[in-house]
């Protein structure tokens, strides 16, 4: 075990984290912000606003992730002239754009479909409830419905962000230089395989560590209403009235 | 006895889930300060009737007006009767105070947020006036004490109570009650009939439904028995409950009372007697 080696390679690997970090920001931020307008739509009962998002859900759980990222970056090479033509090949030509893109996509199909089971599981009596204040229907999705399934969302959705952590390392194939990627290209030049991945894979485990902290935090906070009462003074509560 | 114009007047409400006729033309009128309790067995449509007059249920057909205005009906396509405009629908709910059997309070909200959630957000008031005032009602049903817990946290008789404040928050018109005891341990039922016969005689028009005998004879204004979606008798607590007319009421709320007397709710009703301790 070649510790030095290690310690050298350590600047060059904590900016592969960065990269790694950088577009798990992105694709999470993206991923989520679209997704709700996908879950939205897919728990609408009009089928022209279903169906395209019921077949963009099922593609992208149902493909692997490498060969979405495969098809973005070299498929989309296939439609240069078209591409150009819009003035999008800019991007397209872009391994760091194209796997932002590609993440985004994956993470909003899987996200949209949490979402969507949370959605329906809110409870029907507290809409009913909602729909009894007179609140309209914009209005009862940003106050109660959706509020409701983030809540519920949470622990499926921390698993969710670590996977698209993980699933970052796909994009050193397409030639970007994060962390898998660093270590990928220090490994060629020094030979020292095990070093090398076990720091990788140890600033990933950190990551991670830090990332499932966070969540856990957020998920605290907005689960009071699920935790035991915090022990107070216990007030007798003799009379059928409730009355001292 | 000066004549005031109805708050609420629903006529021939028709609804029928699937071959299921539920109700075979309802019709009903509430003055001003009215108290109206809708009694009957399980399945006779009175439930049904209650969340027909704030359109959680669509009526087939029928006409609804409250303090004059008529809500707006049409017809889709297939003959199905909706409303001709869900924003006049809002606005009507809105007008209307429900309170659910199973007290439907958002569970990831305080017991005050709960209250000031719809006057804030559905009629626009300021938070700070709308906070005051949920406290007056909070101290009124008598858990000011409880604002800021959740109601995962409340029993369910103080659920109620939040839930009935919640619905007061909005000034509403008319107070729709279905069945708002019939969850609740029978220990805990007294609390929230105490506060709804405040209700009453602050001269809240309301509209009923329950099991609780003792209670609509004594609260009401008038009691209407429904049978199997049509009204079989109506007039004042004392006439339906002393001589009723139909011999289908009189074997039904001869069954009620007695177990009223006998069962745990005579406790509950006896403890609404009892004065409020300010």
């Amino acid at each position: 075990m070649n510790l030095a080696l290690v310690l050298d390679s350590l600047p060059q690997l904590l900016s592969g984290l960065l990269v790694t970090l950088e577009i798990t920001a992105w694709a999470l931020a993206l991923g989520l912000a679209a997704s709700i307008p996908l879950a939205l739509m897919r728990v609408s009962t009009n089928p022209v606003l279903r169906l395209p998002v019921f077949g963009f859900i099922f593609y992208f759980r149902g493909t692997p992730l490498l060969v979405q990222l495969f098809l973005i970056y070299y498929g989309s090479g296939q439609f240069r002239p078209e591409l150009e033509a819009l003035g999008l090949w800019v991007y397209f030509r872009e391994p760091y754009f194209c796997a932002v893109l590609t993440l985004t996509l994956n993470t909003a199909a899987y996200t949209a479909e949490i979402l969507r089971g949370s959605i329906q599981a809110v409870p029907f009596g507290e809409i009913e409830a909602a729909r009894a204040c007179g609140m309209s229907r914009g209005l009862l999705y940003r106050r109660i419905i959706l509020p409701k399934a983030f809540r519920l969302a949470l622990p499926a959705y921390s698993n969710e962000v670590v996977f698209l952590f993980q699933a970052t390392s796909l994009v050193s194939i397409i030639t970007l230089l994060d962390l898998t990627g660093v270590a990928r290209v220090m490994v060629a030049r020094t030979f020292a395989v095990y070093e090398l991945y076990i720091a990788a894979g140890l600033l990933y485990l950190a990551c991670t560590y830090l990332i499932l902290w966070v969540l856990r935090k957020v998920e605290y906070r907005l689960s009071g209403h699920l935790r035991p009462r915090e022990a107070e003074p216990a007030r007798p509560d003799l009379s059928p009235a409730g009355l001292p | 006895m000066a004549q005031t114009a109805p708050a609420l007047v629903v006529e021939d409400i028709h609804k029928a889930f699937g071959p299921l006729e539920v109700l075979k033309g309802v019709s009903l009128s509430a003055a001003e300060g009215d108290v109206i309790a809708l009694i009957g067995a399980s399945g006779s449509g009175k439930s049904t009737l209650l969340r027909c007059i704030n359109l959680l249920e669509i009526p087939d057909s029928g006409r609804i007006r409250l303090r004059g205005e008529p809500l707006e009906m049409t017809r889709d396509r297939r003959g199905q009767s909706r409303p001709a405009n869900w924003r006049q629908v809002d606005r009507i709910r809105s007008r209307l105070g429900m309170v659910f059997q199973s007290f439907n309070l958002w569970t990831h909200m305080t017991v005050l947020q709960n209250v000031i959630e719809a006057p804030v957000h559905v009629l626009g008031k300021p938070k700070r006036e709308v906070s005051e005032q949920a406290m007056a009602l909070l101290e009124k049903v008598g858990i000011a004490d409880k604002a800021s817990a959740y109601p995962a946290h409340l029993s369910g008789g103080q659920q109620q109570r939040a839930a009935i404040a919640r619905a007061l928050a909005m000034e509403p018109e008319v107070m729709l009650f279905d069945e708002p005891t019939s969850a609740l341990d029978p220990e805990l039922v007294g609390d929230v009939l105490r506060v709804m016969r405040q209700l009453a005689e602050e001269g809240r028009t309301m509209i009923i439904v329950t099991h609780e005998m003792g209670f609509a004879r004594e609260v009401s204004s008038e009691v209407i028995y429904l049978h199997q979606g049509r009204i079989e008798e109506q007039g004042p607590p004392e006439q339906v409950f002393g001589s009723p007319r139909s011999e289908r009421c009189r074997q039904f709320l001869a069954s009620h009372l007695s177990r009223d007397r006998n069962g745990p709710t005579a406790a509950a009703v006896a403890a609404v007697d009892q004065p409020t301790a300010s």
